[in-house]
């Protein structure tokens, strides 16, 4: 596969995760306008480029109106890049999608209110018109901790509970990607920091390519493999980071004094976007 | 929650105040005859209901009503409902369908009536009717409820591989539920006043029927009697239909 870098990315040249990784997903030279309301256009994203090998997790920090969303839109088929081409394993993104083979996961949960947790779950399967495997939601339901919880409600569960219902769902198919958009950005600071060890737990178990997006630093170091910093508007990669941290991680990694170094530095590139750019 | 019932208490008993200064006052002008002698006091009204010779009377119009009734908002309520999931789902129908109906909904049935009795005859009309004016507002509810699903629930279901009649059918039918509940509580006044309207045109029999000929004769009892029970059998439908939207709101929202 033809490795395509991005002006910025030659900047801070990429070193992959395992060496001989497969890219998973490709995104090169992507430019993303959108027409607003008043007829006028707004660069979301100009020449745009970043890969993640197979089975990595990659984390896209940035603050809010920098892109990083519209980064995850395009690989998740719901928009379209202007300029620039999208892939994923060498196809286009709805191309998995219409094949059900990407898992996702928002903010918001996006759960179904008239069903219970089970059917939330099952969800997946009966959209893609497969017969549901009953061992496998249960698996993970199990695995989210909400045995016991099966036939509750939606908005009989609390804010991280609804989450962990929208990881399971977003696992249930074994998708080929997950991406996950700011999943525990409307939870409190404790029961992200514990959905977050959840989460690093689970992943480390399955090790699906994953694209997070988000702007909590701890967040984007505890649980990827590498750290994409970007800044806005137009969208672009202002620092990249491997984390050396072993997996699976245990949640005192976060206590450590090389954690703390590494978030100032990712703050620190955070609040002066052209900083690392010398 | 202490709070919400006791102003829930509050809001009961001003309505029964309300209601008890209302037909205190009905009974005052009819009692003293300030408004003349087609005032009758609501007790002459109530002790005319409640002779069981006139039972029979009563049962059959109400019968005949209900029954045109209940046709002609049924057939409103699936057409409305259809019609509007059909243009949801062909989209470059959508304009031409949201015209025919608010042009069906602009015509006054007033006007439509003599029309309907030529086409139709005496027997249907009144269904007929009912079903335009059930029609138009079920179309309306089940339209703006399949437009306003929640747009991450239509992001989610677009990532998962979902076609456009599975999204329909998993996530804009069930979301719009509770408008088309809604919807259904707002027609049945409307479609009773499609029913009455019908039958005053010469329907064989009816609430209509009785209130125009006790109109004609003058027999003031009667006709204050049949306004009452149309109101009542209104009142019935709005309240049950009313629980329902709350069931199918508590169900899907």
């Amino acid at each position: 596969m033809k490795k395509m870098r991005g002006r910025l990315s030659t900047v801070h040249p990429v070193p992959s995760v395992g060496p001989q990784a497969p890219t998973a997903i490709s995104v090169s030279e992507v430019t993303k306008k959108f027409r607003l309301d008043d007829g006028r256009e707004l660069t979301a994203l100009e020449g745009m480029s970043l890969e993640l090998t197979t089975g990595s997790f990659v984390a896209l920090l940035g603050p809010s109106g920098c892109g990083k969303s519209t980064i995850l839109r395009l690989v998740a088929s719901l928009e379209v890049p202007s300029k620039g081409v999208v892939a994923i394993n060498g196809q286009p993104p709805a191309e998995l999608a219409a094949s059900h083979r990407l898992g996702v996961a928002f903010q918001d949960h996006a759960l179904l209110p008239w069903l219970d947790v089970r059917a939330n779950v099952e969800l997946p399967f009966r959209v893609a018109g497969q017969a549901v495997d009953r061992r496998r939601v249960q698996d993970l339901i199990d695995l989210v901790g909400l045995a016991g919880f099966e036939s509750a409600r939606p908005k009989q569960l609390s804010g991280g509970m609804r989450q962990r219902v929208a990881i399971a769902r977003a696992l249930v198919l074994q998708p080929e990607v997950l991406l996950l958009d700011e999943p525990f950005g409307a939870l409190d600071a404790v029961t992200r920091r514990q959905m977050n060890i959840e989460l690093q737990r689970i992943w480390s178990e399955r090790r699906i390519t994953t694209l997070l997006v988000t702007h909590a630093v701890d967040e984007a170091l505890f649980l990827a493999d590498r750290v994409i910093v970007m800044s806005g508007r137009p969208g672009r990669v202002v620092r990249t980071l491997d984390v050396p941290f072993a997996r699976p991680r245990q949640p005192d990694v976060m206590r450590s004094s090389e954690f703390h170094r590494l978030s100032d530095e990712l703050t620190d590139a955070l609040d002066s976007p052209s900083g690392s750019l010398g | 929650m202490r709070k919400i019932r006791s102003e829930r208490a509050v809001s009961i008993l001003l309505g029964i105040t309300g209601i008890g200064l209302f037909l205190a006052l009905w009974e005052t002008i009819g009692q003293f005859r300030l408004l003349g002698l087609s005032w009758p006091p609501i007790t002459d009204v109530l002790a005319f209901l409640q002779d069981p010779s006139r039972w029979p009377l009563f049962s059959r119009a109400l019968g005949a009503t209900l029954e045109a009734l209940v046709l002609g908002y049924i057939i409103g309520l699936f057409a409305g409902v259809l019609t509007a999931m059909a243009a949801y789902l062909l989209p470059p129908f959508k304009p031409g369908l949201d015209r025919t109906s608010a042009f069906i909904h602009a015509v006054p049935s007033i006007a439509l009536a003599p029309l309907l009795i030529i086409f139709l005859g005496r027997n249907s009309t009144p269904s007929a009717l009912a079903a335009l004016s059930t029609f138009f507002v079920l179309y309306v509810a089940t339209s703006s409820g399949l437009a306003s699903t929640e747009r991450q629930w239509d992001d989610l279901l677009r990532v998962l591989g979902a076609s456009r009649l599975v999204r329909f059918r998993r996530l804009n039918f069930p979301a719009a539920l509770p408008t088309i509940a809604s919807g259904m509580r707002l027609a049945a006044p409307a479609s009773l006043i499609g029913v009455i309207v019908g039958e005053w045109f010469g329907a064989p029999r009816g609430i209509g029927v009785l209130i125009i000929n006790a109109m004609q004769n003058f027999q003031i009892p009667l006709l204050w009697s049949a306004v009452l029970l149309t109101v009542l059998v209104s009142l019935m439908l709005f309240g049950a239909l009313g629980f329902f939207h709350t069931l199918m709101a508590e169900r899907f929202r």
